[in-house]
């Protein structure tokens, strides 16, 4: 069983990665959703 | 032949500006010779490290020095506004690179010649073999045949002489692996047979990145 | 519909593929436990190789067809594999430690070739923050994916010539697979290319967005 840190440590590490990763693409999204928001206020107004 | 007239057209313009500047080779060879005495203060000349090392060191002065020869390349042709003339001229952009290439090989070729028999003077390295002679040259093509192509890229970025060095070193990895493995057997004496393999591998890159880049220039010089 | 059956098909293979890994197969026998890191190590290794293809296609369409949406699918997927080739360094690395007792050996085509294929794909990224416009970005983007992707054979080429020269600190013999251990690989892989294939398209329609908004913006 010796080493076995290793093993658990490289599982880790990929999985942090990859989540971190999914959450950066998440957290774009949201910043993206907002512009659309404040973009179609935009149109509106300018409409008005 | 109308297309090898026009090529060497182009060459012997850039040859013609260096004729009468000597901007590159003069600011090149002093490059490479403070190099060559800064590594000489960096790892000492006893025999024993200058055999470990010779190799290791001609090539990366070649590499840096080969980088600053490319990245002007295409610098006059930006700076004095030639770009629109040059593209506006019957010329395919083919025979744009293949100039070009043409040129910033015979400068680097130039260069080396001058560079190699003062580093054999400076270590005490016999360097007159054949096998040097053709490992310098495969490699410098390849150097050459990628880096044009890089560095008509880097000229029209924002950062443009710092970028070159970035794109072009991790793709020219495998030949300066195979130039100080065999330049390092070529050193000492070795057979054809010894840095055959190395050879090979140039030989294809060479081949390989002139065909590449001789069809990919176009997309990098359109306006 | 057809995104969450995608999303369960990638949770069910990641869970299986676990299950094969930790629970049943073999040890290694000369190598321990600690061998399992194999059954990360090829599948990210595999991915940083089919990014960088997916980038090789994206750019000749996009340089050919001039059509935004061959950027964007390099562009990602170029993203991705930035991401596969630092994790493949790191597990290939951690892999080295207690197996050859060195964090980094030059002399490992895998471990070299990865690293200048990492920098390539850096270049690939630099070259479009430093260009003057984001369409001339994308071009010279492509034209380094292109040299990058033809550059990798002789990159493995040389490196293994190189290590033919320099033997690997510990002479290790990967010794043949069992056919348990080929399974769980094959399981490995599949598992995480679907992953690949699922960032993928979240990425690419992320990116569709962006570029949208950014016409909405200027228009």
């Amino acid at each position: 069983m010796e080493n076995a840190g290793f093993l658990l440590a490289a599982f880790s590490i990929v999985w942090a990665v990859l989540f971190g990763y999914v959450l950066v693409l998440l957290n774009k999204q949201k910043k993206l959703q907002q512009e659309i928001v404040s973009l179609k206020e935009a149109l509106k107004e300018k409409k008005g | 032949m109308s297309f090898w007239r026009k090529v060497f057209a182009i060459t012997w313009k850039d040859v013609l500006a260096e004729m009468r500047t000597k901007e590159i080779i003069s600011a090149v060879l002093v490059f490479t010779l403070l190099v060559i005495v800064i590594f000489n203060f960096a790892f000492g000349t006893s025999p024993d490290v200058v055999k470990l090392v010779a190799s290791g060191m001609l090539w990366v002065t070649f590499a840096f020095s080969g980088v600053l020869s490319l990245n002007r390349a295409f610098v006059m042709e930006k700076e004095e506004g030639c770009f629109e003339g040059l593209m506006v001229a019957p010329v395919s952009r083919e025979i744009i690179y293949t100039g070009k290439m043409l040129g910033s090989l015979l400068f680097l070729l130039i260069i080396e010649a001058i560079a190699l028999p003062i580093f054999a003077f400076l270590f005490n390295l016999g360097v007159f073999s054949w096998q040097l002679i053709v490992i310098v040259f495969l490699t410098t093509v390849g150097f050459v045949g990628v880096g044009t192509l890089f560095s008509a890229l880097a000229v029209n970025t924002k950062a443009r002489e710092m970028v070159l060095p970035i794109l072009f070193f991790p793709i020219v990895i495998p030949i300066i692996i195979g130039a100080v493995k065999a330049s390092e057997s070529a050193l000492s004496g070795g057979s054809w047979g010894d840095i055959s393999s190395w050879l090979g591998i140039t030989g294809a890159f060479d081949v390989i990145f002139l065909v590449v880049s001789y069809l990919i220039f176009a997309f990098v010089i359109e306006e | 519909m057809k995104r969450y059956l995608l999303l369960a098909l990638s949770f069910t293979l990641m869970v299986v593929s676990l299950y094969f890994v930790f629970v049943w197969v073999p040890t290694e026998r000369m190598m321990g436990i600690v061998q399992r890191i194999f059954y990360l190590m090829v599948p990210t290794g595999w991915l940083t190789l089919l990014s960088f293809l997916i980038v090789f296609i994206g750019s000749i369409l996009y340089l050919v067809k001039r059509e935004e949406k061959w950027d964007i699918l390099a562009y990602c997927s170029g993203e991705i594999g930035l991401v596969f080739t630092t994790l493949a360094l790191i597990t290939g690395s951690i892999w080295a430690k207690p197996i050859w007792g060195v964090w980094w050996d030059w002399g490992t085509p895998r471990l070299t070739s990865t690293l200048v294929l990492w920098f390539i794909y850096l270049a690939y990224f630099l070259v479009r923050s430093f260009a003057s416009e984001p369409s001339r970005g994308a071009r010279f983007a492509a034209v380094v994916g292109i040299v990058g992707f033809v550059d990798i054979p002789i990159v493995i080429l040389s490196t293994t010539l190189w290590q033919g020269m320099h033997p690997p600190p510990l002479i290790f013999q990967e010794a043949g697979l069992d056919p348990r251990m080929m399974l769980t690989l094959q399981v490995s892989l599949i598992a995480y290319t679907v992953l690949f294939v699922i960032l993928l398209i979240a990425r690419v329609l992320l990116k569709n967005s962006e570029v949208d908004i950014r016409y909405l913006k200027e228009g």
